[in-house]
């Protein structure tokens, strides 16, 4: 039997001024689901991770000087987590503008085959979301992004 | 209790009536003794909830076929049905905590889409000093996150044994 608290080989951690807001509203608005979370004596979340699909996301307090949430920043991301539907991204778009997300690229087709967009989270954090609707093929893509592209990888929705 | 609280969560692929059973009637079948966070000092014995139910205890039947109380059962909520939540809540001691020292362990069985997702929070390790034997030193954090580790490897014996069925 699989671990089911296994890792994949990438993760990524977020930090947030207000961590526990941060799992509260990453919930609501995406569904991510809380797999771990430590919180110390102090009452302080020491660490924590959610879980969306089989990917995960550690969501940390500002530990020390060299982590910012956006809001300490004037709004300014220096990574943002791309997380990847099988089904469903309509129905998780409207759930995020539901909770208060701000869209900041609205749900569309890419030349790619995948539909998309792109959201805020209140401290600021941008969130991207695909899935793939269509085969695409490298000729049609470079054809309808006027790009060349090397590794393209003809695959389509599972 | 205050501040402390350690949180895993996981969804299993078994209906909540189902993951409750497993979880209190099979929990012999599933928990793995831990060196680390052991109940008791020498082997480790089997867990049982005895008696099933509000009124029961969590229980450690050792190999020599002495008993150890890890808990009372404080809310005991089985799921009446399929697609029903349930609740268990109970206390937690080990061998070595002062009479007056004790952890709360509460499990929620909320039903999702492809089954259970099964929620347990151990709350009050504020009470059981850092210099306490059953803390090993480790820091706050560290201790806190080792236990975390340890609730993991109990829900993926419990999500092993509940997928076989």
């Amino acid at each position: 039997m699989d671990d089911p608290f296994r890792r994949p080989t990438f993760g990524s951690a977020v930090f947030y001024e207000d961590p526990f807001a941060a799992l509260d509203w990453l919930e609501a608005a995406f569904g991510f689901e809380r797999s771990l979370v430590v919180t110390d004596t102090d009452g302080n979340l020491a660490h924590s991770e959610m879980s969306f699909g089989d990917g995960y996301v550690m969501i940390g307090p500002i530990w020390t000087d060299g982590v910012a949430s956006p809001r300490q920043t004037g709004g300014r991301n220096t990574q943002t987590v791309h997380v990847q539907l099988k089904d469903g991204i309509e129905a998780h778009h409207d759930r995020a503008v539901k909770a208060g997300a701000v869209i900041t690229r609205p749900l569309e087709r890419q030349f790619y085959g995948d539909l998309t967009y792109c959201a805020r989270d209140p401290e600021g954090h941008v969130w991207s979301f695909g899935q793939t609707v269509a085969v695409v093929g490298r000729t049609e893509a470079e054809a309808a992004s006027g790009l060349k592209i090397d590794g393209w990888f003809e695959t389509g929705p599972e | 209790m205050t501040g402390s609280k350690i949180l895993v969560a996981l969804r299993i692929a078994a209906p909540t009536p189902r993951f409750f059973r497993a979880f209190t009637d099979e929990i012999g079948l599933w928990w793995q003794a831990d060196g680390l966070f052991a109940f008791t000092p020498g082997p480790p014995g089997r867990l049982t909830f005895d008696p099933k139910g509000p009124e029961g205890r969590l229980i450690e039947e050792k190999p020599d076929g002495g008993r150890f109380e890890i808990g009372r059962i404080l809310t005991w909520e089985a799921p009446p049905a399929p697609g029903t939540a349930g609740r268990l809540a109970l206390t937690w001691r080990q061998a070595s905590f002062a009479a007056d020292q004790e952890t709360r362990v509460s499990v929620a069985f909320d039903p999702v889409e492809d089954g259970t997702r099964v929620t347990v929070e151990h709350l009050g390790w504020d009470a059981i000093p850092i210099s306490h034997a059953a803390r090993h030193h480790f820091p706050d954090g560290i201790f806190l996150h080792r236990h975390g580790s340890f609730w993991r490897r109990q829900l993926a014996g419990l999500a092993a044994v509940s997928a076989r069925r």
